[in-house]
């Protein structure tokens, strides 16, 4: 078996591309799915009573339906309900934050319900509105408390966005299968993408974990 | 906009086959990565240092690479490397195992670690053999804490089996796919997809939502 980088270097502006989209990609359905999830979990938590049953529904369903079918659907099945074509990047986008805001909704509900109610009851008893406890007793608590749970969903994340290729957005899974169809050399291609994945997850991974070890004081109740 | 659902109904011994091939890949793929993942455990907590290393480094390797990506080296070079054809559904069977290996290794250790050193260490007070502590005081009670984590990551794999669909592997994903490049139902049959993933999977949901209560530990 012979090895030879020279495809990894002659290409390196098309992998670097890639690896470009994919950050993008994961940091805009990170962010998305952080916002929607908040919504979806403060849904669950307070909202109406007819509104309970639907989110536990579209969080439940999320959690038994493959990414790949989401993402799939989304690109090639919604356009034809809709009548508008999406670019994959943007169908990328709508269904990974689609699937992953459930698994934040969860991780914000699981927060929020870990904070005693006692302290909720203490803060009612000293006049402060349920906006106000949320915002001051509760989250400032609780967010610390999801911190580990968002690392490992960031990590999923950034894994997910891998199985955007299917749909052809041209992040590195994608740029690699193009480039290892294109030189025949699937082995330095595929290695060299497992390379760049391994760098960008493992040190979120850590990262996380170290910056919970520092902050996870604040967090005690 | 025109729908022609009987395109499913049409196929629906392919589905069914295939959506067999999505449940063989998910119990074959637990029914090696569960003792694998034992092995691999025990030698990161019990062995000698440079065998740990190579076992933390494999899980820490795994647990930090997208599947999808997983299944396409596995294709693409396990044959180059290895000298050894596989078929798509060996290939797919040893990605996944691979991956889920790794996560269950992780599993097991954390659900071992969880049971405080004490215990173990008063079990060998009163006179039994490191293994008979290990056997009968800790993995008892790890074996709780472990059983919730399985029963989530049985469902991951569950879904998970749908990335092998990018080597030809005939189970659901792939099937429905296919079908729709046939027929050009694209609604149809994506939904339809969906819907059989759905209605295997819910289940599986809220079993582990049960399995979870049930088995919550409370300190």
């Amino acid at each position: 078996m012979q090895v030879d980088l020279s495809v990894i270097t002659d290409h390196w502006r098309f992998l670097a591309y890639g690896i470009g989209v994919t950050i993008a990609l994961a940091a805009a359905s990170g962010a998305a799915s952080l916002a929607l999830g908040f919504l979806v979990a403060l849904a669950r938590l307070f909202g109406p009573r007819w509104a309970k049953p639907a989110v536990v529904l579209y969080i439940d369903s999320m959690r038994a339906v493959p990414v790949l079918v989401v993402l799939v659907w989304t690109f090639f099945a919604l356009p034809i309900l809709t009548g508008l074509t999406m670019q994959p990047f943007v169908a990328a986008l709508i269904g990974l934050t689609v699937h992953l805001a459930a698994y934040a909704a969860e991780i914000y509900r699981a927060g929020i319900e870990s904070v005693r109610r006692g302290q909720t009851r203490a803060s009612l008893a000293l006049g402060m509105s349920r906006p106000q406890i949320l915002r001051r007793i509760v989250l400032p608590q609780a967010l610390v408390r999801m911190l580990p749970a968002f690392g490992s969903l960031l990590s999923i994340t950034i894994k997910d966005t891998a199985i955007a290729s299917v749909i052809a957005v041209p992040e590195i899974m994608r740029q690699s299968e193009t480039l290892a169809g294109q030189s025949f050399q699937p082995i330095e291609v595929y290695s060299f993408a497992m390379l760049v994945y391994f760098l960008i997850l493992f040190p979120v991974t850590r990262g996380v974990d170290r910056i919970y070890r520092r902050v996870a004081h604040l967090g005690r109740s | 906009m025109n729908l022609d659902w009987s395109v499913v109904a049409a196929h629906r011994g392919v589905l069914a086959a295939a959506t067999g091939m999505t449940i063989l890949l998910t119990v074959a793929t637990m029914a090696i990565a569960v003792p694998c993942g034992i092995v691999v455990a025990s030698v990161r907590l019990y062995a000698w240092a440079p065998l740990r290393a190579m076992a933390t480094a494999y899980v820490e390797l795994f647990r930090n690479l997208p599947l999808i990506l997983l299944v396409y080296w596995a294709f693409y070079v396990l044959p180059i490397a290895t000298d050894v054809g596989l078929s798509p559904f060996a290939t797919g069977l040893a990605a996944l195992a691979l991956n889920v290996t790794a996560y269950n290794a992780e599993t097991f250790r954390a659900g071992i670690g969880s049971i405080r050193r004490g215990q173990l260490e008063a079990a060998m007070a009163l006179g039994m053999s490191r293994t008979q502590a290990v056997r009968r005081i800790v993995l008892p009670q790890a074996v709780r804490r472990i059983l919730p984590v399985l029963a989530s990551t049985w469902v991951s794999l569950f879904k998970d089996t749908s990335l092998v669909s990018v080597i030809a592997v005939p189970e659901l994903a792939y099937v429905a796919m296919q079908i729709r490049a046939q027929t050009f139902r694209v609604l149809e049959m994506l939904t339809a997809m969906a819907a059989i993933y759905w209605l295997l999977g819910y289940p599986q949901a809220k079993l582990v939502d049960w399995i979870q209560r049930r088995y919550a530990v409370t300190e």
